[in-house]
């Protein structure tokens, strides 16, 4: 018997030979790990930039979003569980899509950047890598929408050729991701650093699921975390729940609870505080950190007015916004 | 009372079935349908690409699988 180790996730898994990995998608053949996956996606969408949620990159830029089967976490509450939970030979829809034609048809469609997302990236990681590469030297923006349940050593590689991330960090307890998730909090923690010190931008998403990861002294922890570690200007989504999947026995989360949230992070000093998932709540929009001045309005995903200068400034007090705006 | 008991028992089977199946979860290695993987890579649909991290386990680590296929 010939098993393999994998290197990619914290989890470590040891594969034998025909047998997969915990993701579903890596597989020993014949005593080598295979990505079954890479080059077919399972959904592909053109998406505006918001949905992802990335606020400060691009705004309005709309993003082809691609996926395969196949995640390293098992969360209960996974809107995504139809693609995620499931092994590649499950899949009814399967496109073809190497990376070549994905640039091209990213191209085709008048999208500047690829958005690795949906499923979790990580577990397809071959083809991500190899996509961004392509569209890099072809002048497209490369985006993991991720978990970032991932060993440094592989991010660190795949950072050089990614341009921004959008990190959900679901909840600041161990105990959380362990019960909820399948996973472990600090492996996540130490992702977020990589990718600061790989010079990612970076936003964070934090869903809010009601009585689970919504206490106070813990978004304030979580926010203080951002703060010190990854600075004061990275901006922290804190989304709404809906019932779904194996936790359909929770209701939404509230407003109030959205709404203290982003006071508690406010106050524990970051800049940019977002409400998600919620339409029309004025925390979906941009304000100046310094004046109050409304920057970029929201509506759900669709921009509704744009008052940053060219350059990324505000309008009022001609403070640099940090993102990249172009 | 019999009601009650049965409503309890069956309650203490739900809830350790479902951590039963949390604890599943993330336990190193899965099986699968082999057949249709290879059915499924030799028409294209998926790929037999091989992966970029992983190392041949000593035997230290293939002493820890459980249950093999």
């Amino acid at each position: 018997m010939s098993a393999v180790t994998c290197e990619l996730c914290p989890r470590a898994c040891v594969i034998p030979e025909g047998g997969a990995g915990d993701c579903r998608v890596r597989v020993n053949l014949g005593g080598k790990l295979r990505a079954t996956t890479y080059g077919r996606p399972s959904a592909i969408h053109v998406d505006p930039m918001e949905k992802k949620p990335l606020y400060h990159f691009r705004p309005g830029s709309p993003v082809f979003s691609i996926a395969t089967a196949g995640c390293n976490l098992h969360c209960l509450n996974c809107q995504n569980w139809q693609l995620s939970q499931r092994g590649g030979e499950d899949m009814e829809q399967i496109y073809r899509v190497d990376p070549p034609e994905l640039i091209e048809v990213a191209r085709r469609e008048g999208c500047e950047s690829i958005a690795y997302t949906y499923s979790d990236p990580v577990v397809f990681y071959e083809y991500v890598y190899d996509s961004s590469e392509l569209a890099r030297a072809a002048g497209i923006s490369n985006v993991f929408i991720t978990a970032a349940y991932i060993n440094r050593k592989p991010l660190r590689r795949l950072c050089r050729v990614l341009d921004a991330a959008n990190v959900d960090l679901k909840a600041f307890d161990d105990g959380f991701y362990r019960r909820v998730n399948g996973g472990t909090l600090q492996p996540v923690l130490d992702a977020l650093v990589t990718m600061r010190e790989e010079g990612l931008w970076i936003e964070i998403t934090n869903l809010l699921i009601p009585t689970f990861n919504d206490d106070p002294a813990m978004i304030r922890a979580l926010a203080l975390w951002v703060r010190d570690e990854l600075g004061e200007d990275t901006p922290l989504h804190f989304s709404r729940f809906h019932p779904q999947y194996r936790m359909r026995n929770l209701p939404p989360t509230s407003g109030r609870i959205l709404d203290r949230a982003r006071k508690e992070a406010t106050d524990a000093g970051l800049r940019y505080v977002y409400v998600g998932n919620v339409l029309g709540h004025e925390g979906g929009s941009t304000y100046c950190p310094t004046d109050g001045t409304l920057l970029i309005g929201r509506a759900g995903f669709w921009i509704t007015e744009n008052n940053l200068t060219a350059d990324g400034r505000c309008p009022t007090c001609e403070e640099k916004i940090p993102g990249v705006w172009q | 009372m019999g009601l009650v008991v049965l409503t309890g028992v069956v309650a203490v089977l739900y809830l350790t079935s479902g951590l039963r199946l949390v604890g599943r979860e993330g336990s190193g290695w899965r099986s699968l349908d082999l057949d249709a993987l290879q059915r499924r890579i030799d028409a294209g649909e998926l790929q037999g690409r091989e992966a970029d991290w992983y190392h041949r386990s000593t035997d230290e680590e293939t002493r820890t699988i459980r249950g093999l296929p």
